[in-house]
């Protein structure tokens, strides 16, 4: 079943960054799209500074955060948990809000880094709360109260600095809007966790077994553990901070995958970062075409598509 | 630390470059280079093809009579105010204010393009690429700022002394305006929603263009903010003599308070000194042509109640 | 913990005593107008006609007071009604998702729709609150016992991130509405008018009185589905009651004031603390410390960035999602 879904999912992405390269704003026909990378083409801004950028972000985004899901799923034995869910998204909200009441003069490009710096902190924050021992439902609760306190934090600041709530709300829902190749450069070193993950796969199998069969075949759960979510967090803040909290992909993702290749974490990781990258594609397509020239934030529309699923899902969880 | 050097630094160069500036407009000099948010801005043709991104830089546009292509209108042309938009004709829109479209701008293929320090420059790089792009203050910049900005404006598309004459003609009109305008009486402005009444204090646009006008604002409490969300308590605190109320929508928060017992103890309510006003021209479009419109406004205001 | 030697009867005398004292701070304090505290008695009961401060009392203050307490006590049942219902100790309005839903429903009304006007977005924010509700229940009877009250939450909270990102949309593709929505999203007693609280009245009387009379009821519950069931209680309709009630009190409450959040976590967990287990006697307690609660952060919304307002609910959330960190460390989920 693997070997069949690979190449079409490779096709539909291979189509999909095409379809984002030539429709926007403007539509520009698909033979005019090789001439827009070249200095000077009267498409050159439009392909090779901003369609393009912007699309093979949205790949990157998109299967780093399916792919974080995918890691935290297969650690924390709960089809509903995902990084939104541990609150890291919401600390790097925070964070930025943060950054852009009390600074509204400073440079937005700091926003990032600060962003990073937010969702750190909210990773260890859980850490403390709960240790390497608590229950994976547990985790997953105290995940979702902190992300409750980071939100209301985020409402009061918003509500008492009123001017900046537009700013505030648009970089919340996550949106691609105005990143190009800084944000894509900036997000660059983080592509060094992927083999990692990558490698986590054979262990990350085991696990699945029950710990007790882990352990006699020679695999520390709980530092497996450990590894798996560290990574899931470097590549979640890593994103929000470029783009902001995109909702429902690293939740979503990992499961389409599932359905598609199976449960063995070795297809599954790659698999579903490459469904990660054709959901955000699509998002981030539908969002700059819906109403041109108004754009939606993608986030939104990765919930549009990821809520209805996500809702059967639970009605079918036993 | 360092942080707090590299603020002092460019607060320090700002300020350096705004003297600069302000004793090069005098010279009345041809050569278009100007210091905008973000250094010296140079540009050395006359632009045909210019894109604004907030509808303050439209008026200053259209108050000597260039016409922009393309403008970020959030979708409505009823934004701009009709005077305007005769004046300029058509234009493309190029998406909200917040987030403009950066494909449909270069589609338009600029040669200019002016845009907010407060709300763009996030993108100012990418617009860079597409454009030479002149950065100022609009959204949070007050009467003079705004003005100010005005007169980069006119410089940097190569109708220096258009412009300078148009300001000159615009302080001249203000003060007969001002003249025609009771003096020192406290007026108050304030843009009302379906929910909720904010008004525009002392540090806003509107409220620069009520001193300049040689009235008075009414004291709002807390002066940290251009804008203040107020509750009917608040608002009776504040109290003003004159109060002019722009509505988003009707019916607005200001009717549904009509209707109290508190609201007949108002000063404006006893003496019918409430007004409704273009909300538009007196909150979201914030320039010279605005300001005009604003001052007739004020002007019929207390021609009415004599 | 002096008051928990106290019997019931000096506990409900001490609650109102406290209710008493933070309505009438409530009346005069943190006023852009000087409101002396005796102004505020004197317009309970011998009004000046010419005194602006009295007027302001009367006619603002007192009626923001009185809602603020119907809220409070409101939103307290609820919470208890539905932490008796589903047997989970973090069950109430915010975390389940009703004040999600209800939010998106008011939002899209007020935006797609203004014309719809206040009856309009009323209306759509109790249908909203009532899908959510509607949804988490039906998860809720899927999920029964042992360890799946941490589902159920997350359940809650998966349908308020849905609820919240589509309202989010909603609120840019508006732009102008955004300040306005958000702060009826956090919720805020400033609006609140006598017209306010001639309208809520009844329907908070209604709702209280169902609470009280289903308590025993909700006493039964606690020994399980199946003693409640061999005790002659119908299960099916308790839960069609109690949702009811539930959709009733916070449908009110929200429609009135905004979606106010963490009350209905925060207090019953308070009232049990203070009266034990038997609902018949911790409900009262819970609706009046919910009262006091909602009445002490209207006051402090109005001294935090003075002479300007924050939103009560924002007040509440600050202090409610600690609390709720608290609770999920606490119990053993």
């Amino acid at each position: 079943m693997a070997t069949r879904s690979l190449p079409i999912l490779l096709l539909a992405l291979l189509g999909l960054l095409v379809a984002n390269l030539m429709f926007g704003a403007v539509s520009i026909p698909f033979k005019s799209i090789f001439e827009g990378f070249q200095v000077g083409n009267a498409n050159y801004f439009t392909v090779h500074e901003y369609r393009f950028p912007r699309a093979i972000l949205a790949m990157l985004v998109g299967a780093m955060m399916a792919l974080a899901g995918a890691l935290v799923q297969g650690v924390i034995r709960n089809p509903l948990a995902s990084p939104d869910v541990l609150g890291v998204s919401h600390g790097a909200g925070l964070a930025a809000v943060f950054y852009m009441t009390f600074f509204p003069d400073a440079d937005i490009r700091w926003l990032p880094a600060v962003a990073l710096i937010g969702s750190l902190i909210a990773a260890l924050t859980l850490w403390w709360l709960c240790g390497s021992h608590s229950s994976t439902i547990k985790l997953a609760i105290t995940g979702v109260a902190l992300a409750a306190l980071y939100a209301s934090c985020i409402d009061f600041l918003m509500l008492v600095k009123p001017l900046e709530i537009n700013n505030a709300l648009l970089w919340l829902t996550g949106s691609l809007w105005g990143r190009g190749w800084n944000q894509l450069s900036m997000l660059l070193p983080w592509l060094l966790l992927i083999p990692f993950a990558l490698w986590l796969a054979k262990p990350l199998n085991l696990i699945h077994l029950g710990d007790d069969s882990a352990i006699s075949l020679g695999i520390k759960a709980n530092k497996l553990r450990l590894a798996s979510l560290a990574i899931a967090v470097g590549l979640t803040a890593s994103c929000v901070a470029i783009c902001g909290p995109i909702g429902f992909l690293g939740l979503v993702a990992p499961h389409l995958t599932r359905k598609l290749v199976g449960g063995r974490h070795q297809i599954l990781l790659p698999s579903t970062m490459l469904v990660g990258a054709i959901l955000l594609l699509l998002a981030d397509l539908v969002a700059r075409t819906i109403d041109p020239p108004i754009e939606l934030p993608a986030g939104i529309m990765t919930a549009i598509i990821g809520a209805p699923y996500f809702l059967w899902l639970l009605l079918r969880t036993k | 630390m360092k942080r707090l050097l590299l603020i002092a630094l460019s607060t320090l160069l700002l300020s350096l470059s705004l003297s600069v500036q302000a004793v090069s407009s005098t010279q009345d000099s041809i050569k278009n280079s100007v210091e905008d948010s973000k250094g010296t801005f140079s540009i050395d043709y006359v632009p045909k093809r210019i894109v604004v991104l907030e509808l303050s830089f439209v008026d200053a546009l259209a108050a000597v009579g260039v016409s922009p292509v393309g403008i970020a209108d959030d979708k409505d042309p009823e934004r701009i105010l009709k005077e305007i938009r005769n004046e300029i004709g058509e234009w493309t829109s190029v998406g909200t204010r917040s987030q403009p479209s950066l494909e449909t701008i270069s589609a338009l293929k600029p040669d200019l393009i002016i845009a907010d320090i407060s709300r763009h420059e996030g993108v100012y790089a990418d617009l860079q690429k597409i454009a030479p792009t002149l950065i100022l203050p609009s959204r949070r910049a007050n009467y003079e700022e705004n003005l100010h900005a005005t007169a980069i404006i006119g410089k940097a598309i190569g109708k220096d002394k258009e412009m300078q004459a148009r300001l000159k003609l615009h302080a001249q009109r203000m003060a007969d305006f001002a003249k025609q305008l009771p003096e020192g009486k406290e007026v108050q402005f304030g843009v009302a929603r379906d929910d909720a009444l904010f008004l525009h204090t002392a540090d806003s646009y509107a409220g620069g263009v009520i001193r300049a006008l040689g009235l008075k604002n009414a004291n709002t409490g807390r002066s940290d903010d251009a804008y203040r969300q107020t509750s009917l308590e608040q608002f009776l605190a504040v109290n003003p003599d004159y109060f002019i109320v722009g509505n988003y929508v009707t019916p607005s928060i200001v009717d549904k308070w009509k209707n109290e017992p508190l609201w007949s103890v108002l000063k404006a309510a006893k003496n019918h000194h409430i007004y409704s006003v273009n909300p538009n021209t007196w909150s979201r479009c914030r320039g010279i042509i605005s300001a005009e419109t604003m001052g007739q406004d004020l002007i019929k205001v207390f021609k009415a109640n004599k | 913990m002096i008051s928990i030697r106290l019997p019931f009867v000096g506990q409900c005398l001490a609650l109102l005593l406290l209710l008493f004292i933070c309505s009438w701070i409530s009346l005069f304090s943190w006023s852009v107008i000087t409101i002396t505290p005796m102004d505020a008695l004197h317009a309970l009961y011998d009004m000046n006609a010419e005194s602006i401060a009295q007027h302001i009392v009367h006619d603002l203050r007192l009626p923001r007071v009185l809602v603020g307490i119907m809220v409070g006590a409101n939103l307290a049942a609820a919470g208890v009604i539905m932490q008796g219902l589903t047997q989970n100790p973090l069950a109430s309005p915010s975390v389940l998702g009703i004040n999600a839903g209800a939010a998106l429903g008011m939002a899209t009304v007020s935006s797609i729709a203004p014309w719809f006007g206040l009856l309009g977005t009323s209306v759509a924010a109790i249908i909203g609150g009532g899908i959510a509700w509607a949804f988490v229940m039906l998860l809720g009877s899927a999920w029964r016992g042992g360890n799946e009250h941490g589902r159920l939450v997350l359940a809650g909270v998966a349908i308020s991130a849905l609820c919240a990102a589509l309202t989010k949309a909603v609120i840019i593709i508006a732009e102008d509405q955004a300040a306005g929505v958000l702060t009826w999203l956090a919720g805020s007693l400033a609006d609140a008018r006598w017209q306010t609280f001639d309208s809520f009245w009844p329907v908070c009387l209604i709702g209280l009185l169902g609470a009280m009379l289903i308590a025993p009821t909700l006493n039964l519950l606690q020994l399980g589905d199946d003693n409640a069931r061999n005790l002659g209680v119908s299960l099916m309709w308790v839960k069609l009651g109690g949702s009811f009630l539930v959709l009733l009190l916070v449908g009110s409450a929200i429609s009135s004031v905004g979606a106010i959040g963490f009350v209905g976590l925060l207090v019953p967990h308070m009232a049990r603390m203070l009266a034990g287990q038997d609902h018949r006697k911790f409900l009262p307690i819970a609706m009046m410390l919910g009262a006091c609660l909602v009445v002490l952060s209207d006051t402090v919304s109005r001294a935090i960035i003075y002479p300007a307002e924050t939103p009560a609910g924002a007040i509440l959330a600050l202090i409610g999602a600690p609390f709720f960190i608290y609770l999920v460390r606490k119990r053993t989920l």
